[in-house]
């Protein structure tokens, strides 16, 4: 097959960037794109060029470290699937495929098509873990939890952080995100006493970092590569309502939240 | 130039599932502790992701702490401590519940309790899961709870290239920054490697292009010695071609393998009769070497199939329907659509062994200390051993936990009353900092291509220590790798950029990768038995008399190595045959 690459180069987070084209041929349908990206660099550096820069790691579709977008599309035109997962047998010999980072103001590009996530990180560093002390409890299957519950928080639990979401949204909002991560502990039990705090300071953090709001626009859960529902976001709204009418603050992450709160707290 | 200095009080080499579990540990121990975390990937990234199938400890109304051990020490055919194994059984499902208090989200029954499914080689359901990406959920879990320490510092993307080793004892690392090309010493009072196993010395893995062997080379070379190396498993389902694991709870929902006329050819390897459902113990619920040996012995009679990449047999999993496979195994599903191009619903899977895990490992005692002074291991780098001679499914991610969590504790009790780093260390960091740019950065004139002494390597390793090995072809991979190391020598590096230097850090890993390899193949020909994964055609019997010790080669003064024996702890269970189908 016979493939022309358009592809976002840009040598650091300060270079205004550009596209430049490579055609390649000897594409099989049966590589993956992070291949095809593979045979360009093979060739580039051959030629004593520079290598297109990406992120990869797992190459199994688990790890959520790839994510381009491929035609306007992070992780391409597929539904439920990473970069990785993506196959050369959707396309047909002779196209033209554009490729490029994920932009939005909260991930600067570190190089090509490589972005910085780590603000992703410090959304969760505002309240994502259990930090109540349950201690050992003798008997390890004692305390039922509901089997719907559990696989409610499971289907939450399994965003990858890949930031497709991020990517995919007109307003570069993580709210898919950061709602996964709040429900996935927001469901379970082990996760209620801390569950008005985490919900303030994780959607505090995330304002932060300069993400933009969630205009219903859908973009998110179609670019999800594992699926996340976006009914999450509805259920974050609801339990930032809740706890801004209800919480009073105590955790570190108090600024920005605790003004918030005051107005409601006697 | 003088290199830059950071210092903590712990340090750990690798941020998976390990490493996570270490620095909470550190962490809980003394909070006044700085713990930094230097991985040479985003620790999210890290191979404990693609864990899939589960973590064994013993919770069910019908199990025990013994019939655990039990399991794990006939599996390791009586090469594990026993005195490891039981308190590794006894710790588990402890460390299994903190994750659950931790945010985990452990499959559940109807009736709300934890979940556990049958696993290869155990006799009772044990292992806990969350859907097939328990991996993925452990290492997020850890991950996320290690956000809420702030003494819990990270290095992402920084590649550790050498231990600083003063007065016989670790005090910190020089690494490499990838994303700036900066070198530069962080120096720590214990040093805690976890950085998983050694796969890519074989050519066809399930393990991630990160598996190179890092920490078990850099402990080798500080003094310790390492343990067990040539008993490597070979995962008898992995997908051809990618390599990509089938994860054995697929056959622990009933699965079925077959060769290529349809027959569950197991039966005929002493492994059991075949049930419609699902035997603990028996058939494709035997141990993993078992299975994969059985594969050679299929092939030899010509009873497996032909394909583009090499001969397979089927995994069968239509009879388990779509429901159940969405709701148990999705994810087996969402890989063979995605790589294979197949649906397991209706088609089925082609499956052959493949390099999965290392048995082996850096020396440690039951608190992950090294026999050098201030370093421990933890994980698969590490050798306890509870894994004998063989490991069986779902008792890795459990084994993590629990020596995680113990390296983490002594670690941080050992720095709590040692002295700073001495300044000794600073004039080591700049020697490194010289070898590292005379011997890889500013390097002219070499002729000998990475990628073509690592393809050679890879090869002479499935040549002479892949399932089934003698003493010459055993001998013949030494003298192949010896040269390897040589021609190593005048590697030829074009790539003299600071930022992302990936041939400099292919180098690095070819260098650990040849070490490793060499103690492969080293211990392998020293034991003359056949025992767990390690066959011997030229040995096929055990051999307990000579052989009931764990191989430990040294590195000598001279480069060269040797190898001791260390007798194995018997408690409780003296050796005995490996039953299985019965």
């Amino acid at each position: 097959m016979h493939l022309t690459l358009r592809v976002w180069r840009q040598k650091d987070a300060w270079d205004p960037g550009g596209f430049q084209t490579y055609s390649t041929t000897d594409v099989s349908t049966d590589m993956s794109f992070l291949e095809t990206l593979d045979l360009v660099n093979e060739d580039l550096i051959l030629k004593g060029e520079d290598p297109i820069a990406f992120d990869h790691d797992c190459r199994e579709g688990i790890c959520g470290t790839c994510g381009i977008v491929i035609d306007g599309h992070p992780h391409g035109p597929l539904p439920a699937t990473t970069t990785c997962q993506l196959h050369m047998r959707l396309f047909n010999d002779g196209d033209t495929i554009t490729v490029e980072p994920w932009r939005a103001r909260a991930f600067p590009v570190i190089k090509d098509l490589v972005v910085d996530r780590r603000s992703l990180d410090r959304i969760i560093a505002a309240g994502g873990y259990i930090s109540v002390s349950t201690g050992r409890a003798p008997e390890a299957i004692a305390i039922p939890v509901p089997m719907d519950t559990t696989e409610m928080a499971m289907d939450a639990a399994s965003c990858i952080g890949c930031g497709a979401c991020v990517a995919a949204c007109p307003n570069a909002s993580a709210m898919l995100f950061t709602a996964a991560k709040v429900a996935h502990l927001g469901l379970l039990p082990q996760g209620q006493p801390e569950g008005y705090d985490r919900v303030l300071n994780m959607v505090t953090a995330m304002d932060d970092e300069m993400f933009g709001a969630c205009t219903n626009t859908g973009e998110c859960e179609a670019a999800c590569p594992k699926k996340i529902f976006i009914k999450w976001i509805a259920r974050m709204n609801r339990d930032h309502v809740m706890a801004t009418i209800l919480s009073r603050p105590t955790t570190r992450r108090a600024h920005g939240v605790s003004s918030r709160a005051a107005l409601t707290d006697r | 130039m003088v290199v830059d200095v950071s210092s903590h009080d712990v340090l750990l080499v690798g941020g998976g599932g390990a490493g996570l579990r270490a620095a909470i540990a550190v962490a809980e121990f003394n909070p006044k502790l700085s713990v930094a975390v230097v991985s040479k990937v985003y620790p999210m990234r890290s191979h404990t992701v693609s864990a899939e199938g589960g973590a064994a400890g013993a919770v069910a109304a019908d199990d025990s702490l013994d019939e655990h051990a039990y399991d794990t020490v006939s599996g390791g055919d009586w090469l594990c401590d026993q005195d490891a194994v039981e308190l590794f059984v006894d710790e588990a499902p402890k460390e299994l519940l903190q994750m659950e208090h931790w945010g985990c989200p452990w499959s559940r029954t109807p009736d709300g309790r934890i979940a556990v499914r049958s696993f290869g080689g155990m006799k009772k359901k044990r292992t806990w899961f969350a859907s097939d990406k328990t991996g993925f959920h452990m290492l997020h879990t850890l991950f996320q709870t290690s956000l809420k320490y702030d003494p819990i510092v990270r290095y992402d993307e920084w590649f550790v290239t050498t231990l600083l080793v003063d007065d016989g004892r670790v005090q910190g690392v020089v690494a490499l920054e990838l994303m700036s090309g900066k070198i530069q010493a962080i120096t720590a009072k214990a040093v805690i490697l976890c950085t998983g196993g050694c796969g890519k010395v074989f050519p066809f893995t399930t393990n991630a292009n990160i598996k190179n062997g890092d920490g078990m080379a850099l402990a080798f070379w500080a003094g310790a010695p390492l343990k067990d190396m040539e008993f490597v498993q070979y995962h008898p389902t992995g997908l051809p071609f990618t390599g990509i694991l089938i994860t054995e709870a697929a056959r622990s929902e009933g699965g079925y393998l077959v060769n290529k006329d349809g027959y569950r050819y197991l039966q005929d390897y002493d492994l059991g009769k075949p049930q419609p459902e699902p035997v603990l113990r028996s058939m494709e619920l035997g141990p993993r070497d078992r299975l994969s040996q059985a594969f050679i012995k299929e092939e030899e009679r010509g009873r497996t199939i032909e394909g583009p990449h090499g001969h397979v047999v089927n995994l069968d999993l239509r009879h388990l329907g779509e429901e159940k496979i969405d709701s148990r195994i999705p994810f087996v599903r969402e890989l063979c659509r995605k790589y294979q191009n197949i649906d397991p619903v209706r088609e089925m899977i082609p499956v052959r062994p493949v390099i999965h895990y290392a048995m082996g490992g850096v020396h440690t005692n039951k608190d992950g200390a090294t026999p050098v002074e201030g370093l421990f291991a933890a994980g698969e780098v590490a050798c306890v051993s509870i894994n004998g001679a063989n490991r069986l499914g779902s008792n890795s991610l459990p084994e993590l936990l629990v020596f995680g969590a113990r390296a983490g504790v002594a670690a941080a009790s050992f720095a709590s009353d040692q002295e700073a780093p001495s300044s000794h260390v600073m004039a080591q960091a700049n020697d490194e900092r010289r070898r590292l740019e005379e011997r890889y950065l500013r390097k002219t004139g070499g002729t000998e291509r990475i990628a073509t002494i690592r393809k050679e390597m890879q090869a002479t390793m499935e040549e002479g220590a892949g399932i089934y090995r003698n003493g010459e072809a055993l001998q013949k991979s030494t003298d192949k790798l010896r040269e390897l190391q040589d021609r190593f020598q005048n590697i030829l590096i074009e790539d003299d950029s600071r930022t992302f230097n990936t041939e400099l850090t292919s180098a690095l890993e070819l260098a650990y990768m040849l070490e490793v390899a060499a103690s492969i193949v080293q211990c392998g020909l020293n034991r003359t038995e056949s025992r767990g994964a390690h066959q011997r055609t030229d040995f096929p019997g055990r051999d307990d008399d000579n052989f009931l010790a764990h191989s430990l080669v040294y590195r000598n003064d001279d480069g060269s190595s040797r190898i001791e024996y260390l007798p194995v702890t018997i408690t409780r269970w003296p050796p005995s045959e490996r039953v299985y189908g019965k």
